[in-house]
């Protein structure tokens, strides 16, 4: 016996959080890209999806958001800190992907800095992850050692079940037990059979790639060169990726009065290292192709023992020159041999 | 009763030519509405369209753009080239949902006094009847910086 | 004998004769209908090429790769004609010379794709003339009509869905053979005439300045819109700039390299309809 939530209950669900004042987000649709938005009834939700265009992460660390607001009159300097909002959020329909993609930046938000943005959003939100029983041919959580049913980042998952009409309810943390209590009478207890999960073919062995990335030998590589050569240096695969977490911080606004904003930032753009003086340590799209992967896969893992990759497949999907993660790790895994 | 709608307007304006017609306009005693604020660059043809973008950035609710007449410019062809500019980024501001009544583009020579009086009078009376450039102004409202016009 | 083993056997015949050093084409991708874009230096590579009708995206922004042109030496490439017009564009505008491009030139039309007649810029001067002529007579697109009929407030709306879906990863930018700076005006900070900020007027800020900067250098090759990945139809606002041109000043892009820029030219006749 388990514990169980049949698709027909799930508008009632949403209807009781959202009675308790929480905020309900799930995937969904509109001018045809897909991605998180608040939503008010489970009709609103696209839970067939393979994964949203956007990633869960613009919930928790928003493209653009304002830090500090001034302004400068004759006598005094006003100033106002933006925190963020801390209203408590539903998350439903997450992919355990992008549910580990939390989990990544968490230890990057909370190392040298706490960063109380990422933090007031991630203890007010409770994410709901649905394990994968359809993929596409970009998926690759297995090659990171993840599965379609990892449990990482996320604080309930719900596993589809073989009749299509519901889904296995597991709550992994408090938050999640919580959540889950407040729709305990919505829930059902019965023996009905999960559905098979898909099979996301192992694409290269991550391990020999990461030896390869550690080999100092490695870093000029003619091979970074090859690889990149079409690369045109936009930033769609780290926006679109579940862990790039960079961000610039700007100034907008006059002598007299402005915001500070917190803006998403990509290690693709040719100014993302420039010096003031001009000279540019990534001096080429194939050094900031290089940086990508070896942070991802070196510089991340070695620091917080855990890769900054998630397998999404994102960067590939999502590439207007088809490169992307899995292309460059599937040919480290073939220079090995 | 409610208060008057006084829209915002930054007008652009050539040193030459139509900044010398709005200085007669003054030292003539001509009134005109107070609610045009001039910015005078050396010519038309270093007015970019940026400059516009940039004026409702700040909140105006219209923005006039004018200089010499055409062969009167005194770069000889500053203005043919604004006008070309002005054609294309007009077409794009109506596209693009701008109406039209918020961006005008003039040629006023240093002896038209009269005339930028009667143009601003007119400019400020269609915008007020047409509001605040409410759609803009809510963008602009959510970067959260308030507009310093 | 198929237009791809055609011009496969061309390229190889380039390569090992040193007329070319690189070829640069299409291959395949990452799934069955993807195609990327593939440097051909050896002539053992060439099989790597293919030429069918999902070969959709303009190369002409790669010759303007750093250090790829300055040796003098010539790079043959694949072009549609909106391709050779974008060459004759990037040539007008002192980026390259068109002595060291060699065109393989396509023409994709439903499921076939054909041989453009020509290895030179200036071998499609007709081509281009005829495709000038019936861009004129082109019927209306669908969507640019609708919001041509549409009031200015919901014209308005229609853009700041679009654009505040926008997360300037500048895809568009990138993938657009003709922005080409160095220094993008939107990465200027001293003044910073438009928010770098990913909010809504930021992107409309953004997508309204690059519209204009492309009105007649746009050869409406579509990369832009297929790079963008929020979907927005960048290409109407091209599209509607392109009409502008060519109504006002009998401009289309790209005729050849001795072309004036439509906005660095003028006539004095030009019409003035809308000034007062």
């Amino acid at each position: 016996m388990a514990t169980l939530l049949y698709s027909a209950s799930l508008n009632d669900c949403i209807a009781r959080w959202r009675e308790d004042g929480l905020m309900v987000f799930g995937p969904s649709t509109a001018g045809g890209v897909s991605g998180f938005r608040e939503v008010e009834d489970a009709g609103s939700l696209d839970l067939d999806l393979v994964l949203t265009r956007s990633t869960l992460k613009e919930l928790f660390f928003p493209r653009t958001e304002p830090m500090l607001g001034y302004r400068i009159g004759k006598q005094q300097i006003e100033t106002e800190e933006f925190i963020p909002p801390e209203g408590r959020r539903i998350i439903f329909g997450v992919r355990p992907c992008d549910a580990a993609g939390m989990q990544v930046d968490d230890a990057l938000f909370d190392w040298d800095y706490h960063d109380a943005y990422w933090f007031r959003r991630r203890d007010s939100s409770v994410i709901f992850s649905i394990a994968c029983t359809h993929s596409d041919a970009f998926c690759m959580c297995t090659s990171l050692g993840l599965a379609p049913d990892s449990t990482k980042g996320s604080d309930v998952l719900l596993r589809p079940l073989a009749a299509g009409n519901g889904w296995k309810v597991e709550a992994l943390t408090e938050r999640g037990e919580n959540a889950l209590s407040s729709i305990s009478s919505l829930l059902k207890e019965g023996g009905d059979a999960p559905a098979p999960l898909t099979d996301v073919p192992v694409k290269f062995d991550l391990e020999a790639c990461r030896r390869w990335l550690a080999d100092p030998e490695n870093f000029e590589s003619r091979f970074w060169k090859e690889i990149s050569e079409r690369c045109i240096g936009c930033g769609s695969c780290t926006y679109l990726c579940p862990t790039c977490h960079c961000f610039d911080i700007q100034d907008e606004g006059d002598t007299y009065q402005g915001v500070r904003r917190k803006n998403w930032d990509s290690c693709s753009f040719s100014l993302f290292t420039m010096h003031t003086s001009g000279h540019n340590p990534r001096a080429t799209q194939s050094a900031r192709w290089r940086q990508r992967i070896m942070h991802k896969f070196n510089y991340f893992s070695l620091k917080f023992n855990v890769n900054s990759c998630t397998g999404c497949g994102r960067c590939t999907r999502e590439c207007p020159v088809d490169m992307g993660v899995t292309e460059t790790l599937q040919a480290i895994s073939t220079l090995q041999r | 009763m409610s208060e008057v709608f006084e829209p915002k307007i930054v007008a652009f304006v050539c040193t030459y030519c139509t900044y010398a017609g709005a200085d007669l306009a003054g030292t003539s005693r001509l009134k005109y509405p107070s609610n045009v604020r001039i910015v005078r660059l050396p010519c038309t043809g270093r007015i970019s369209p940026m400059f516009i973008l940039k004026a409702l950035q700040k909140g105006a609710d219209g923005v006039l753009v004018s200089g010499c007449h055409p062969g009167d410019c005194h770069f000889d062809h500053g203005n043919y080239h604004a006008r070309r500019r002005w054609t294309v980024f007009n077409s794009l501001l109506q596209f693009a949902g701008v109406p039209e009544e918020r961006v005008k583009f003039s040629w006023i020579s240093a002896a038209e006094g009269i005339k930028f009086a009667e143009l601003i009078r007119e400019i400020t009376e269609d915008i007020r009847k047409i509001g605040p450039f409410e759609e803009y102004h809510k963008l602009i409202a959510e970067t959260g910086s308030a507009a310093p016009l | 004998m198929s237009i791809q083993e055609h011009y496969r056997s061309r390229a190889k015949e380039l390569l090992s004769s040193g007329t070319v050093k690189m070829v640069i084409g299409y291959g395949t991708g990452s799934t069955p209908d993807r195609r990327r874009p593939v440097f051909i230096t050896s002539p053992d590579e060439t099989d790597r090429l293919v030429l069918d009708k999902a070969c959709r995206t303009n190369l002409s922004g790669y010759l303007l790769r750093e250090g790829l042109l300055s040796d003098q030496k010539q790079v043959a490439v694949f072009f549609n004609l909106d391709g050779v017009r974008s060459l004759n564009i990037l040539a007008a505008e002192s980026q390259l010379e068109t002595a060291q491009v060699l065109v393989l030139g396509f023409r994709i039309e439903g499921e076939e794709v054909t041989a453009l007649q020509g290895e030179r810029a200036a071998d499609f001067k007709s081509l281009i003339a005829a495709a000038k002529e019936q861009r004129k007579s082109q019927p209306p697109h669908e969507l640019q009509e609708k919001l041509e009929a549409m009031t200015p407030k919901e014209r308005f709306s229609f853009w700041e869905a679009e654009f505040s879906r926008c997360i300037k990863c500048y895809a568009c930018r990138q993938a657009c053979p003709m922005c080409w700076c160095r220094r993008c005006v939107v990465d200027n900070n001293q003044p910073q005439w438009v928010n770098t900020s990913s909010h809504t007027l930021g992107n409309l800020e953004w997508n309204l300045l690059r519209a204009f900067h492309l009105a007649g250098r746009c050869v409406e090759c579509g990369n832009c819109s297929r790079a963008c990945p929020a979907d927005i139809p960048l290409h109407l606002l091209n599209r509607r700039m392109s009409d502008e041109v060519q109504g006002s000043f009998d401009h289309y892009p790209g005729m050849d390299e001795a072309q004036e820029p439509v906005l660095a030219s003028f006539r004095k006749d030009d019409p003035e309809t809308f000034i007062l």
